[in-house]
């Protein structure tokens, strides 16, 4: 491997690329969803969100040092400060660009430059070192552990499977944010709200709901999720600042895949990509991993630039 | 047509004039910063020409600037005796036709899918020449070029002429695009693309004009770029520093014209020149990161439209929450640059500025025009020597102006605004 020459198949190596796949998707998921409400809802491009992802990383990983409490947990508790953050930004936006419809050109170069204000910021304060952190599940596998004592656990065990906690705990915790966020959009007068904004602004007036207020929360929210995606991937793997542009091509790509505005179509759009950029990974190397999303990316704006779920 | 053939004219002679001048100071490190600040001034013209004309954001400067490079490391591994004028004119031919193919892709769709597709085609492009071992691979390649020119001296001088060759010919093209039926069409694009199309304004064929000179021209920037160091590496030829400069220059000049990309260049370059001999270069890219914030902010037209006197009249300062969030981030590299030696640190003058003239708006703004009194007094003791409590107390002094600037609400009557204030 990473000769680049092609890998035997067999069928352990198979199904373990698959099952690392889906589990680096669902962790993908994580950090598209902020992309998702924000741009597929609120059409605010917001590319500066991977820069807040890797802000999420460095807070988790402050607090976890600093205090010894766990880095996710960590990141739940800093929910708030980056809904404050989200609010503040998007209030920034629309006073300065949306307002008057310069978000074209502005509001871009405006994300732009608070992505590399972020970036460097974090260069300056911790330098380009990995930083890691240390948490009970990072290290074992599935089936070494207490859980995999479990006869369920033992029979997916015999069968060749193993997965490692690392990637394991952030998969799981990002479906659960998954299903929070979809449950909140779709069960409760503010998500619905937000659902609207996307498509009637005017109706939404009509409902006595300000669009403007609607907005804020939706990508104060979506600034929020950037600090439980960032705590997902210190726990994945080590981070240094400038990762997060590797990022951006790929939450994109996802979230054109999936179709804008659809949580389910993130979903399946980075369980997708986590495959394939996985079986990449195992079968050509690493190396090639990063050019697999932007294939996706051009691809599907070819063929169908709906995305798969799309309106 | 003519007139162009003027202005070609005229810019051939001031940059020999220019040429004439940096050889009479003969200095070397003149010639070596000097073309990248010429360098500069054709990537950020031929970002204009994209983005400032249409209105389309390219976040790939950085892989049409290497897609040049690389094609010239690629001629030279076949056939290394070709002159690098024609390198320019190939890189130029493989960049303008990558830009078409990037925006026959993605310019049918809405604005914001070609700006994430050229941030994507960086990163594509990058893994592609670091898995391409025959050009380098990610240990880069080395290109032996020669010491000197006949007829013009040194090597570096030689690159620096063509490189001022090239700024003529951009600056040429982006004046002629802006007073020709293309520029209008453009600049209709712009500024409501429906519109263009309803009056029947081809704008997907301009739009494609418009990627394909622009990738063209940045193709024709990198092309040079082996020689200059001898050693090229996905790296360098892929840093971001490309592509955050050249849409940092044009928005800081300005740009709607060829001039603000000319003088945000000029600008930008030579002021990134003096903070790379600083201790910490990557305050640089902080800098023009903020730099692109306060501007696309306070002023959205950038410098030329500051000297135009188009100023909108928009109350920038009436937000607080725009308010904060400048007030804030202005802070960071004056943080950063603190530790230094006081003459490393010329470029903090720009930010206690910023944070001024914001005290300075927004105090105006809630009729309070002493606000602008604290950070004159924290620049003061933050720049005079002194003990290292002093900077407490500026820091105290800009923490009090950025909650009295939030606290302070327009339109109160006075001792009552005070009152509250606390």
């Amino acid at each position: 491997m990473g000769q680049g020459g092609v890998v035997e198949f067999s069928y352990d190596l198979v199904v373990n690329a698959l099952i690392a796949g889906l589990l680096l998707g669902a962790f993908y998921a994580a950090v598209t969803v902020g992309v998702s409400i924000s741009f597929g809802m609120l059409d605010i491009v917001n590319i500066a969100h991977p820069a807040f992802v890797i802000l999420g990383s460095y807070i988790a990983y402050i607090a976890s040092r600093l205090t010894g409490i766990d880095p996710i947990l960590a990141s739940i508790v800093m929910l708030p400060a980056f809904y404050a953050l989200g609010a503040l930004v998007y209030q920034v936006y629309y006073a300065s660009f949306e307002r008057y419809g310069q978000e074209a050109l502005r509001g871009l170069a405006f994300f732009f430059g608070l992505l590399f204000v972020t970036e460097v910021s974090l260069v300056l304060l911790f330098g380009v070192d990995y930083r890691y952190v240390e948490a009970a599940y990072i290290g074992p596998n599935l089936c070494s552990t207490e859980i995999g004592k479990f006869a369920v656990i033992q029979a997916v065990c015999s069968l060749g499977i193993d997965m490692p906690l690392r990637m394991l705990v952030p998969a799981l915790v990002a479906l659960a944010l998954f299903a929070a966020l979809q449950l909140f959009l779709s069960g409760t007068f503010l998500g619905r709200a937000i659902m609207a904004v996307a498509q009637d602004q005017l109706a939404l007036r009509l409902m006595a709901a300000s669009p403007t207020r609607i907005k804020r929360i939706a990508f104060a929210i979506s600034i929020a999720t950037a600090s439980i995606a960032g705590a997902l991937l210190i726990v994945i793997q080590p981070v240094e600042p400038s990762i997060g542009r590797e990022y951006i091509g790929r939450v994109f790509a996802i979230c054109v895949l999936g179709g804008l505005g659809s949580l389910t179509g993130t979903l399946i759009g980075a369980l997708l990509l986590g495959i394939v950029e996985s079986f990449t990974a195992t079968f050509y190397g690493p190396s090639w991993a990063p050019a697999v999303a932007f294939g996706f990316l051009l691809l599907t704006l070819a063929v169908r630039p709906a995305g798969l779920f799309g309106r | 047509m003519r007139s162009s053939i003027v202005f070609f004219l005229i810019c051939a002679v001031i940059g020999a004039v220019v040429f004439g001048i940096a050889r009479l100071i003969d200095n070397d490190y003149l010639f070596f910063a000097g073309y990248v600040v010429l360098q500069y001034i054709v990537l950020a013209t031929a970002w204009n020409i994209l983005g400032g004309y249409t209105g389309y954001v390219n976040f790939g400067s950085a892989a049409f600037f290497a897609l040049g490079a690389y094609a010239s490391v690629f001629l030279y591994k076949i056939y290394p005796p070709l002159p690098i004028p024609a390198l320019i004119l190939i890189g130029a031919v493989i960049s303008g036709i990558v830009g078409l193919g990037m925006g026959y892709l993605t310019l049918r769709l809405r604005g914001a899918f070609f700006a994430i597709a050229t941030l994507a085609l960086a990163v594509v492009l990058q893994t592609l020449i670091t898995n391409w071992t025959y050009l380098g691979g990610a240990r880069g390649a080395y290109v032996i070029r020669p010491i000197d020119v006949p007829l013009i001296g040194p090597y570096m001088q030689y690159l620096c002429l063509l490189m001022l060759g090239l700024v003529v010919i951009a600056l040429t093209v982006a004046r002629s695009i802006e007073r020709s039926r293309l520029g209008l069409g453009f600049a209709a694009i712009r500024d409501d693309e429906l519109a263009a199309e309803a009056s029947g304004v081809p704008t997907l064929k301009l739009k494609l004009i418009a990627t394909t000179i622009s990738g063209a021209i940045m193709g024709m920037a990198g092309a040079p770029f082996p020689y200059y160091l001898g050693y090229v590496q996905p790296q360098s030829a892929f840093a971001f520093d490309y592509a955050v400069n050249s849409i940092a220059m044009p928005m800081i000049g300005g740009t709607t014209s060829w001039v603000g990309p000319l003088i945000g260049a000029i600008l930008l370059g030579s002021l990134q020149q003096v903070a790379n001999v600083t201790p910490l270069a990557q305050v640089n890219l902080l800098i023009v990161g903020l730099l692109i914030v306060d501007c696309v902010i306070i002023a959205p037209n950038g410098i030329l439209g500051l000297v135009q006197r188009r100023r909108t009249a928009r109350p920038f300062a009436a937000d607080p929450a725009v308010f904060a969030l400048l007030f804030a981030v202005n802070v960071i590299p004056i943080y950063f640059l603190h530790e230094l030696e006081l003459s490393q640190r010329t470029l903090e003058v720009i930010f206690w500025a910023i944070l001024i003239f914001l005290a300075f708006a927004r105090g105006r703004l809630v009729g309070h025009p002493w606000l602008v009194a604290l950070p004159i007094a924290a620049a003061v003791l933050g720049v005079v020597p002194g003990p290292s409590w002093l900077w407490l107390v500026a820091a105290f002094a800009l923490t009090v102006a950025l909650v009295l600037g939030l606290a302070l609400r327009p339109g109160a009557p006075e001792p009552l605004a005070q009152g509250k204030a606390r």
